[in-house]
């Protein structure tokens, strides 16, 4: 009953599938496709509108000044990030074996492919960075993504969430393991602007961003709604000492003084600044920060940050990269089997639609119980319930909540609050002494949502105990 | 151009719609009557739009006629989300009076313009489609509280049923020297789609500026990229409404290379034809620099520009705005006018491919051809068939006449013609009357037969043309087998047969005699006698037997000359039936073409004069079109002119 359980039962459906469909070219080479990708890491694709800061974000997540990666020639090839020894990119032309190129760095940002080969379906950048060890990342040119590699999860990088949210329908296959919205998040990018880009500019994005996430018309459609500043978090993560040094320096000034300076672009890179930063210093400055990040930065100085490293800990967290880190690591990354699964059921539930035989009727139905009693993917909805405060319960029922639900590990022990190498003796007693107290929390909850938070809980506290009994 | 002169305003220019000089514009400008020039071509436009029965057209140029002379300047400030409009405005009048900020965004357009006191309300309007101006039909209106105008808003729209939402707007009123002017500004929610797709905001942008009766628009664009295609496409397609936009590139304090991106705008716009004005601006600065009365900081900001630009389009509304405009629409309209047209003109002239008159014709001419081929192949046919029917009747007569020949020499072999001949010529007369009434009869059934052949060369389609009396054999056949008079045969007498045997007998005698003369008997004795007896009896035997053969030779001559004349006589019986035959067939056929003919030239004739009158028809009314083009060219040229003219 664990995710692990889940994709398990999602191989064997696979390996099944694979069974009836022998002989049948096409369906076999997109089952064994899928088959492998279940035990690759996770894939999660980073979509949304032009300009919203997609490349950027990945860049935070990875840590570096990598995306965007442009094929010269090719412009729109969706490109996937991976972890590899050395940076090299794969390029991929439609119908054709891959070819390796070397990467170099671009004039403006990230870095280019030199490319004479035509049309590219997609490119494979291999990057050494622990981020990617466990998870693939996508830096997709539009909102559609990598159509022939579906990727397991979607962050949707949005500037302004409105009120039209058919961007994020779309995102939904709504039928089977694809009615659970549990593969996507939200994020509010370049959050440094809001208001004018104030140095508060963040904190209004992030408030923008809680109320948005539990507006229920959202949640339906997201895990989590989050505010990011990516060119703030990739300031923050590979800040420069010389870089820290004109912060100070501005930040030494008096704060009218200081303020009046950064006012606006061309006031901060005007002749006669008064300080003794060079204009090229500055504009790298403002490249790097912005004129809000800058404006932050200074504050953040001025209230304390002596150091480097100080600063650039604290442009992170304000930047909202922890909290999307957070987000990422605990709804995606520790749940990734039960990601993996949903993706290749999805497939499936599509192969079997597309070349419906008469064999294949056990495997329709096989599906249909699978999804039916995915329990996974309500847990998942429900961490995210409790981490948006869509579900209030009191506090160390939360807590607990969170715990069984598998926000915290997915084998029972780690569900239980046990140490790990607890025999299932001592599990027992504890799994029943839960399954009361949620039997009972089901009827005692007094809002809609926490007797269904609880049923949830329920059932995966019953679930533990049918696998321990 | 009748009712161009004729129309209620007495237009003085020139009447055709020949483009009219400089001079001459100039000319009319300084006599007197500058202003009215511009409405005296939008009154063309519109009639000429009431005329081609476009009254969407109408109402619409209607309105703007009326929104031209109104003395207020609408400007409808637009964009997509989060670029700063509402930023814009509030700094532009210095006054919180849109919903800036957060995520909230401006829900409702709000118009600001000035009063003397400070008034807020929302307003529901009696239709979707109602103007938003302050005269316009309301079903309500609901005051809104000044001092937190943001929330009330959002609180008092919130309320509304949902039917009426799409009917809401706010009107803000601020004493405002700025707005003094007759200056109104619309803040409107964002455009869908923009940045990345540009059809439904050209939709919604349209209505945007038909219901908020804009005389100028500010499309925002914030600063820190360039316009994007699709905001391009937009700003084009309002270029054909406005005569001038205004483009705002906002937020100039925060984007590091503002300059860089507002460049690549402004040859963007170029290269696709738009007439902008670019503008960067920076709300930001504006706001603080009025709150501090910072005069270099307000100069930063670019709104001086603005507002010099906004005060100079007021000044200049009744005259060069509103000529422009009137430029740009009667251009606009007659474009679309023009493209109606052409479709039309096209299809007409697909339509001349396919119309029945033609296709009747076409059909006339195939029936006309095929009638011709049809009479060169029955004709043929017919001299073929008759020249065949010949010879075969003349064949078959000369096997049949040969047969009686054959038989009479085979009864002249054995017979005695002179014992046999009655008999005999009756037996002849009836076989030849058979062999000529067989094949007379036969002649008749082939006649038939031929008729037959001939009709089938006709066309399955034009029924029966057989002649229904085709002429049998002429000649009475009895009349041409004559009696045959027995021929003239040597018959032997007695007198001959006495003589021949005397001859005969006088040898035998004679040669029997000497023989016994030598036994001494006398020459005549009774043994010579008998030998002459012997003799003489032979002699006539051989002479009646030689006799008959002669005779036999001579009848059989007689009856084949006999049967050969009648021969002759039937052949020339049966070639005269062919030949007449044959001349009626001729006579019947011709006379049936000849009907056909006649038949079909008329209907020729006829689809001819209906095609003609059809081409004619519509070359009329391609003529009518093309002239209206024409026209519709000519009223276009002097929108043209207003927008070139002099100012």
């Amino acid at each position: 009953m664990s995710g692990a359980g889940l994709a398990e039962r999602a191989g064997r459906l696979l390996d099944d599938a694979a069974q009836v469909f022998r002989g049948h070219e096409r369906a076999e080479t997109w089952l064994r496709r899928h088959r492998e990708r279940l035990v690759e890491p996770l894939r999660l694709a980073v979509a949304g509108p032009p300009g919203s800061g997609k490349s950027t974000l990945v860049n935070a997540l990875i840590g570096e000044d990598v995306a965007p990666v442009v094929v010269e020639g090719a412009g729109g090839a969706p490109v996937w990030f991976q972890d590899g020894p050395r940076p090299v990119a794969h390029v991929f032309p439609p119908d054709a074996p891959a070819w390796t190129a070397p990467m170099r760095r671009a004039k403006e940002a990230g870095h280019a492919v030199d490319w004479a080969l035509g049309g590219v379906s997609r490119v494979v950048v291999d990057w050494p960075c622990r981020a990617l060890r466990h998870t693939r990342l996508l830096d997709a040119a539009g909102v559609e993504g990598d159509t022939e590699v579906p990727a397991d999860a979607l962050l949707y990088v949005t500037r302004h969430l409105g009120d039209d949210l058919t961007p994020l329908q779309e995102s939904q296959s709504g039928r089977g393991a694809g009615a659970f919205p549990v593969h996507v998040m939200v994020v509010l990018s370049r959050a440094d602007e809001t208001a004018g880009g104030r140095p508060d500019a963040i904190l209004g994005a992030r408030q923008i961003a809680r109320r948005r996430r539990r507006e229920p018309r959202v949640a339906a459609l997201c895990q989590d709604v989050l505010a990011l500043s990516g060119q703030l978090a990739l300031a923050g993560r590979g800040l420069r000492e010389e870089e820290y040094a004109s912060v100070a320096a501005v930040a030494a000034l008096p704060k009218a003084d200081a303020d009046a300076r950064l006012l606006s672009t061309d006031r901060f890179t005007a002749a006669g600044f008064g300080v003794d930063v060079p204009v090229q210093r500055r504009e790298a400055l403002l490249r790097r920060f912005g004129i809000g990040g800058l404006r932050l930065a200074v504050t953040l100085v001025r209230s304390g940050a002596r150091s480097r490293a100080e600063l650039g800990a604290q442009l992170m967290r304000q930047s909202g990269l922890t909290e999307l880190q957070a987000s990422i690591s605990d709804l995606f990354t520790a749940r990734r089997d039960a990601l993996k699964a949903r993706t290749a059921l999805i497939a499936l539930d599509h192969l079997l639609r597309a070349e419906s035989r008469p064999q294949a009727a056990h495997l329709v139905a096989e599906l249909d119980r699978l999804v039916a009693g995915a329990h996974e993917f309500r847990e998942l909805r429900l961490l995210a319930a409790l981490r948006t405060g869509r579900v209030t319960l009191p506090a160390e029922l939360a807590v607990e909540a969170r715990r069984l639900a598998g926000g915290e590990g997915t084998a029972h022990a780690e569900r239980l609050g046990l140490p790990a190498e607890s025999p299932p003796e001592q599990l027992w007693p504890v799994a029943e002494d839960a399954a009361g107290r949620w039997h009972q929390q089901t009827r005692a909850a007094t809002t809609a949502g926490g007797r269904r938070a609880a049923e949830v809980v329920l059932r995966s506290c019953t679930a533990i105990l049918d696998d321990l009994g | 151009m009748e009712s161009w002169e004729a129309g209620p305003t007495a237009y003085a220019g020139p009447a055709s719609p020949v483009r009219p000089g400089r001079t001459e514009l100039g000319a009319l400008a300084t006599s007197g009557a500058p202003a009215s020039l511009w409405l005296d071509v939008l009154d063309a436009t519109i009639r000429t739009c009431q005329e081609h029965g476009r009254t969407d057209l109408v109402s619409w140029l209607w309105q703007r006629r009326a929104q031209l002379l109104h003395p207020h300047l609408r400007v409808l400030v637009v964009g997509a989300a989060k670029q700063g409009k509402s930023q814009l405005i509030n700094a532009l009048i210095n006054a919180p009076v849109c919903v800036v900020g957060e995520d909230r965004g401006t829900m409702v357009p709000t118009v600001v313009r000035h009063t003397a006191a400070p008034t807020a309300q929302l307003i529901v309007r009696a239709a979707p489609d109602t103007a938003w101006t302050p005269d316009a039909a309301r079903q309500d209106s609901i005051p809104l509280a000044l001092d937190r105008l943001a929330d009330a808003l959002a609180e008092t729209v919130a309320i509304q049923p949902a039917a009426t939402v799409g009917r809401l707007h706010a009107d803000v009123g601020v004493p405002r020297s700025l707005l003094a002017s007759g200056l109104q500004l619309i803040d409107t929610p964002p455009l869908p789609g923009l940045p990345a797709v540009a059809p439904a905001a050209v939709g919604r942008l349209r209505e945007l500026a038909t219901d908020g009766r804009a005389d100028l628009v500010l499309f925002v664009c914030e600063a820190g990229r360039e316009l994007s295609d699709a905001e391009v496409a937009v700003l084009a397609d309002l270029g054909r409404l406005f005569p001038s936009l205004v483009v705002a590139y906002t937020k100039t304090d925060y984007a590091a290379h503002w300059r860089r991106d507002l460049e690549a705008s402004r040859m963007r716009l170029v290269q696709a034809g738009v007439p902008a004005t670019v503008l960067p601006l920076s709300a930001t600065l504006r706001v603080r620099a009025v709150q501090t009365g910072d005069a270099a900081l307000n100069g930063e900001s670019g709104f001086p520009a603005l507002i010099s630009l906004l005060e100079a389009t007021v000044a200049a509304k009744p005259d060069r705005l509103a000529r422009a405009t009137v430029g740009v629409l009667g251009r606009t309209v007659t474009e679309r006018l023009a493209v109606t047209l052409r479709d039309d003109l096209d299809a007409q002239r697909a339509e001349s491919e396919t119309s029945h008159a033609v296709k009747r014709l076409h059909e006339t001419q195939r029936r006309m051809d095929e009638l011709r081929k049809c009479a060169t192949r029955w004709q043929t046919r017919l001299s073929d068939e008759v020249g065949d029917l010949m010879s075969d009747i003349e064949h078959d007569l000369r096997e049949r006449t040969r047969a009686v020949i054959a038989r009479a020499d085979e009864t002249f072999t054995e017979a005695d013609p002179v014992r046999v001949w009655d008999e005999f010529e009756q037996w002849l007369r009836e076989a030849l009357l058979e062999v000529a009434q067989t094949s007379l009869g036969w002649l008749g059934d082939r006649a038939e037969w031929l008729a037959r052949a001939v009709a089938a060369e006709f066309p399955a389609e034009l029924g029966d043309v057989l002649p229904n009396w085709v002429p049998g054999v002429q000649g009475d056949v009895s009349e041409r087998v004559t009696e045959l008079e027995s021929p003239q045969v040597e018959r032997f007498t007695m007198t001959q047969k006495l003589f021949t045997g005397l001859r005969g007998s006088y040898g035998g005698v004679l040669m029997v005699g000497l023989v016994t003369s030598l036994t001494g008997m006398s020459l005549i004795n009774p043994i010579s006698l008998g030998g002459g007896a012997v003799f003489g009896g032979k002699s006539i035997r051989e002479e009646g037997k030689s006799l008959l053969r002669r005779r036999q030779a001579v009848a059989r001559a007689t009856v084949r000359q006999h049967v050969d004349e009648i021969y002759v006589g039937l052949a020339k019986d049966a070639k005269d039936s062919v030949r007449r035959i044959q001349r009626a067939l001729r006579d019947h056929f011709t006379a049936v073409t000849e009907d056909l003919q006649e038949a079909i030239i008329e209907s020729l004739r006829s689809a001819k004069a209906d095609a003609e009158r059809e081409a004619s028809v519509r070359e009329g009314r391609a003529r009518r079109t093309e002239q209206e083009l024409i026209r519709l060219a000519g009223l276009q040229k002097q929108a043209l002119a207003l927008m070139a003219g002099p100012g």
